[in-house]
């Protein structure tokens, strides 16, 4: 009897404490409050967004000589201002609360930015994702652990992660990524100027190499792989101090046997190749990781 | 100790190792946590400058074969002799009053140039005379005057290269000139000792930036992120140390290292970053 008791009282305590959870996630996700803020602009605007708090950053384009900042946010917790000087739009969101007894969720903005084709960017986030689509502009895109996407994105573009992931499809223009552990992969791109480098992600070069490019991927511990047509042009350089290159195209990338190399390093494993006229200059460099050269089918 | 007497020690004392009453005062202070994270930065920046090297040996020999070339220095010729003279002519042309002043020169010259040699040598050597290039030391002359250019080679290794490639003509001094005819040197480019002491400097004022680095978050994904990453970046700054001591000269392990401090300066000044807009 007592045992049936206290069965009773355990499913009612269970029952109850499913419904305060209920209660508290109908609570927390009814909390957050969007805004939508309006910023005419006469030329090239150049927009900064420096989110202290977790959350995640989409930047779309339009022809309109508009931006559009929709955010969303747990009201009391984390704090949103924008202003505008010019053609200057500056927006950041802080945390609120002091006593750091928020719940992850709660100290967490998120943005969807809209701006005209030509924008610069200078993105910051912590955890979330950074996504930019069809701008043309130098960009500035930090992020903690968060990844960072971009698509068919021109200019000058600088990305710094901790351990956040760069994709990037369709890009043009001059890219540079520094992470740690984050990976980089680049497809169907065609940069002028490439510089890749961290330390324990893996890389993963999947585009054309331009004339007079300049293409350096540089991995601590990770993979690098570099994929090309029978048809590119360039002077390939790979290097790896413990690790190996694997050539898997031996029978078109004959290593170069007509000139002597300076190696960088007493036991480093290198591969020099000449591709087409050497037009671009490819440096591909592994600590410890493995180096692969790949021809694509097509 | 305030913060003031703290910003003195930096600026005395430098950033590493720091006294038990400045490390206590960080422990505390936000404000020269920050300043010590900025400095570490600055400093381990500034060690990715490179030091000034002396240009390989390749360069000099080209640039020598060029001036040879171009007729700007030649070889040191034999000077033809003098007739013979009866001894007593050389004897009255030293009583000469011109004579007399340019031998005198010439004897404090050389006195002057033996008491400089002697005293150098028990002060252990100029220290700058191993950093010079490898020079063309004596004046250019132009090439019309009759006192002939002498270069000094920087090294029997180098003279033996020159010495095969000396021209015999205009055509094989036109090639001589030619880039591609530059051999290459095989010697890897060895780190100054300033550069080697660098790593250990950087890698000290970084591990003092890190003991100040408060100890949470409130943002414990953030916090997770960053400290993992700090792991991983020492455990490769520890893995290039004991393949650096191995083999001093490997340009590529310290190129990674370099790389592995900076990243680490960064990681720790964007761990300040966190900590204070978050507490």
């Amino acid at each position: 009897m007592e045992r049936q008791g206290m069965r009773v009282r355990g499913g009612v305590y269970a029952l109850g404490a499913l419904v305060i959870l209920g209660c508290a996630v109908t609570a927390a996700a009814g909390s957050t409050e969007s805004q939508e803020k309006h910023f005419t602009v006469s030329g090239r605007p150049v927009v900064t967004l420096n989110n202290i708090v977790n959350g995640r950053i989409e930047v779309k384009s339009w022809k309109n000589p508009e931006v559009v900042v929709n955010s969303t946010a747990v009201p009391g917790k984390v704090s949103i201002e924008a202003e505008q000087v010019g053609d200057r739009i500056e927006i950041s969101a802080t945390s609120l609360d002091e006593a750091a007894s928020a719940q992850p969720h709660e100290v967490e903005a998120n943005f969807q930015l809209i701006v005209p084709e030509e924008t610069e960017l200078q993105l910051r986030t912590q955890t979330g994702l950074i996504l930019v689509e069809q701008v043309s502009g130098d960009m500035k895109l930090q992020s903690v652990a968060g990844d960072v996407h971009l698509k068919e994105v021109s200019g000058y573009v600088i990305v710094k992660t901790a351990s956040g992931s760069l994709v990037c499809t369709g890009c043009t223009g001059k890219l540079d990524f520094n992470s740690i552990s984050g990976s980089a992969q680049i497809l169907q791109s065609s940069p002028t100027s490439l510089n890749l480098m961290t330390t324990t992600g893996n890389i993963l070069y999947d585009g054309e190499f331009r004339r007079m490019g300049l293409y350096t991927m540089n991995s601590g511990r990770g993979l690098v792989e570099v994929r090309f047509s029978r048809g590119d042009s360039f002077d390939l350089k790979a290097s790896t101090y413990r690790g190996s290159v694997d050539n898997q195209a031996p029978e078109v990338l004959q290593p170069d046997t007509h000139t002597r190399h300076h190696s960088i390093s007493n036991m480093a494993k290198s591969l020099w190749v000449t591709m087409g006229q050497g037009s671009a200059r490819v440096e591909v460099s592994s600590y410890s990781g493995t180096i692969r050269i790949v021809m694509r089918n097509n | 100790m305030e913060c003031k007497d703290v910003e003195a020690v930096f600026e005395q004392e430098g950033l590493s190792p720091l006294p038990a009453e400045a490390r206590e005062h960080l422990s505390a202070c936000e404000s020269c946590r920050e300043l010590l994270a900025d400095l570490s930065a600055v400093v381990v920046a500034a060690k990715r400058i490179p030091a000034e090297e002396n240009p390989p040996e390749r360069v000099w020999a080209a640039l020598r074969a060029q001036l040879e070339a171009e007729g700007i220095i030649r070889e040191p010729r034999a000077v033809p002799e003098p007739a013979a003279e009866p001894w007593w002519h050389g004897f009255a042309s030293l009583l000469r009053p011109r004579a007399l002043a340019m031998a005198s020169a010439a004897i404090l010259i050389v006195a002057g140039g033996v008491y400089f040699s002697n005293d150098h040598a028990k002060n252990g050597g100029p220290a700058v005379a191993t950093v010079t290039p490898p020079t063309v030391t004596q004046s250019v002359t132009p090439a019309k005057s009759e006192t002939p250019a002498v270069v000094q080679p920087p090294t029997p290794a180098l003279s033996a290269e020159v010495t095969a490639k000396k021209p015999a003509g205009r055509a094989g001094a036109a090639e001589t000139s030619k880039p591609s005819q530059i051999r290459e040197s095989t010697t890897p480019l060895r780190p100054s000792p300033s550069e080697l002491a660098s790593f250990g400097e950087s890698a000290a004022v970084l591990d003092q930036t890190e003991r100040a680095v408060p100890s949470g978050m409130s943002n414990a994904a953030v916090d997770a992120a960053l400290r993992e990453n700090l792991r991983t970046l020492n455990e490769f700054i520890a893995e290039c140390k004991t393949r650096l001591k191995e083999n001093p000269g490997d340009q590529m392990t310290r190129e990674y290292l370099n790389m592995a401090l900076q990243q680490k300066a960064e990681l720790l000044n964007a761990m300040m970053d966190s900590g204070r807009s978050e507490h």
